[in-house]
């Protein structure tokens, strides 16, 4: 992109952004200008950006470093390199609702998300039954992904991302193809897991969305 | 639920074809080596008491040679031009004894006795326990070693017409009997035992040192040049040897020449059949990895999604790893149990024959180092294969 083009950015070309845990955040563009990049940068699947992404975790070491409080940490993306492992970043620090859902369409609802809760062991089945028997009608968790619409595997994606403990999840663009009363009910569990764990949230959205109390919006 | 996701990638065809073609090279490459070592004892000749690669010459007997025998001696300049050929590592000589010599044995009350002649050659040609085959001058043992030929023609000539027992090489050397020696005016009598059998030899061969003394000490005339010679080759299937031999009127053990060659040609054609089969097996592995390549290309949104929601690469691979080893693992059990099968058959056939004591070790020992280079190499390129695509 341009610089003309990013001028307005609240992230781009400037020299640090910090996201705090606890606190929510809201990314706003529109298409193209790089939302599921920024998300992909954070959780260290794409590393096409100059710059750093550091991760802190300790709240005393931030506290001496105040002036640039996101130096003090491992950079995340050498910190990627070491994860990927069941104790990896994805499994305990950053969890991710992906635009493009990267569910299984061979596996039902159901096995989409015991898939990844057998690697956090996070949530009983019963709990997950019931997480998706909220946001879906009963007879769909035990249905092959591929035959769900679109919206309905949103509302998948979004339940396997609560399943794993986390200090940020990311979620872009999650209600894109969700109506709002059940984009309103799936809001609501999110928002109640991340308050449960104390962690940050950043959703990205083309408009401005009003499912969640956001502390900051960012224009990208 | 990972083991069901990946489980519908798997190319079933594509495992069968590893499978088989893992099982047929590990199967060949066990078998020759078995069969190799096997076999190996019976043409090197281990049995025997000669050292391999030597054979006995002499010069052949003509009507002008039965009128003056001198003729079949070697003269010096005829062993220099025999030790001087390239394919001639070492040439020996024979030395005879030039006194009369009797042995004589009781059985079953009976006494037997008959003339006899010795010769001997250098320790070193022989191949003899070296317990027995010592003469010490203090004690009046004398060992002997015939040919085999001698016991076949016992066996199955004389004892057969005259009813007598047959005898087997173990028991032949537990028979001791006398040997009378006489020249010079004076006489002695040895204890006498067969110590070995010798299939090359057309002799009956007694310590060199012992003949040494013995001539000196009951000979009657001087000591004659060698009418035989014991000629070590470097290489017994040299094209030049029947070649030369033709050509300086010698006579040589045929046999023996054909034994090496057939030697050399049994192990070109194991050295020939293990390469096949070696090529078989880098094959089969080869075709399993491009196979992992496959499914990892197939499946690569799979693979990156499982990378992404928190699988390591490590726990992805791991079916894939299992599923390898567990095939090698299962036909390299396979092939060993049938290369044993095999070896039964062919060792019923074989012990008919000879005498053969090997062991399984070789097919075992085979199968284990196999199976270790396999597991590694499978492993490390499966993960390496999983590794890159989600990287």
């Amino acid at each position: 992109m341009s610089e003309l083009e990013v001028a307005g950015s609240d992230i781009y070309l400037k020299p640090s952004v910090v996201f705090e845990q606890g606190r929510f955040y809201m990314v706003c563009a529109s298409s193209g200008h790089g939302k599921t990049s920024l998300l992909n940068f954070i959780y260290g699947v794409s590393d096409s950006f100059d710059g750093n992404v550091y991760l802190t975790e300790d709240e005393e070491r931030r506290a001496e470093n105040a002036t640039h409080p996101a130096l003090t940490g491992t950079p995340l993306r050498e910190g990627m390199a070491n994860a990927g492992t069941e104790n990896g970043l994805r499994t305990k620090v950053l969890s991710f609702v992906f635009q493009d859902l990267a569910l299984f369409p061979e596996l039902t609802a159901m096995e989409n998300v015991q898939l990844k809760n057998r690697l956090t062991n996070f949530k009983s089945d019963a709990e997950i039954e019931a997480m998706l028997d909220s946001l879906l009608p009963p007879e769909k968790k035990n249905q092959l992904v591929a035959t769900l619409s679109l919206g309905q595997r949103q509302r998948v994606a979004a339940v396997r991302a609560l399943c794993q403990p986390f200090k940020f999840i990311l979620m872009d663009e999650p209600f894109s193809h969700i109506d709002s009363e059940n984009a309103r009910r799936l809001a609501t569990m999110v928002l109640d897991e991340v308050k449960r764990q104390g962690a940050g949230l950043i959703v990205t959205a083309l408009d401005k969305i009003d499912y969640f109390p956001f502390d900051e919006i960012l224009n990208l | 639920m990972l083991r069901k996701l990946q489980r519908k990638t798997l190319i079933p065809a594509q495992i069968a074809g590893y499978a088989l073609t893992l099982l047929v090279g590990v199967a060949i490459v066990l078998l020759s080596l078995q069969v190799y070592c096997d076999i190996k004892p019976l043409l090197t000749h281990q049995t025997d008491v000669f050292k391999a690669h030597t054979v006995t010459v002499s010069k052949n007997v003509t009507v002008f040679k039965t009128a003056n025998k001198e003729g079949l001696y070697f003269s010096e300049k005829e062993l220099d031009k025999l030790k001087s050929q390239e394919f001639v590592n070492n040439v020996a000589q024979f030395r005879s004894a030039s006194f009369a010599t009797k042995a004589a044995i009781s059985f079953e009350g009976q006494r037997m006795s008959t003339d006899l002649f010795f010769e001997s050659v250098p320790d070193g040609y022989l191949d003899v326990e070296s317990d027995d085959w010592k003469w010490d001058s203090t004690a009046d043992f004398l060992p002997i070693v015939i040919p085999e030929d001698y016991l076949n023609l016992y066996n199955f000539g004389f004892a057969e017409s005259q009813s007598l027992p047959v005898v087997s090489a173990p028991v032949l050397s537990q028979i001791t009997f006398s040997i009378f020696v006489e020249g010079n005016g004076k006489s002695k009598v040895f204890k006498s035992r067969i110590v070995g059998l010798s299939g090359k030899i057309n002799s009956i061969l007694v310590p060199d040192d012992f003949l040494q003394w013995a001539n000196s000490e009951f000979g009657t005339s001087e000591e004659h040049s060698s009418s035989r010679l014991l000629v070590e080759f470097t290489d017994a299937s040299d094209e030049r040897i029947p070649q030369y031999f033709e050509a300086n009127g010698l006579n040589i053990n045929k046999t023996e020449l054909e034994t090496s060659k057939m030697a050399f040609f049994f192990k070109l054609a194991m050295l020939f059949v293990t390469i096949i089969a070696a090529i078989i097996i880098v094959l089969s592995v080869a075709f399993i990895i491009m196979s992992m390549n496959l499914i990892v290309q197939r499946n690569r949104e799979m693979f990156v999604n499982l990378y992404n929601i928190g699988y390591s690469h490590k726990v992805i691979s791991r079916f894939y790893k299992v599923i390898v080893s567990i095939i090698t693992a299962v036909d390299i059990l396979l092939s060993s149990a049938l290369v044993l099968l095999v070896r039964r058959w062919y060792m019923g056939r074989l012990s008919v024959l000879f005498d053969t004591g090997g062991g399984i070790i070789p097919t075992l020992a085979g199968a284990a180092i196999l199976l270790a280079l396999l597991l590694i190499i499978c492993n490390i390129f499966t993960d390496r294969v999983i590794r890159n695509i989600i990287k």
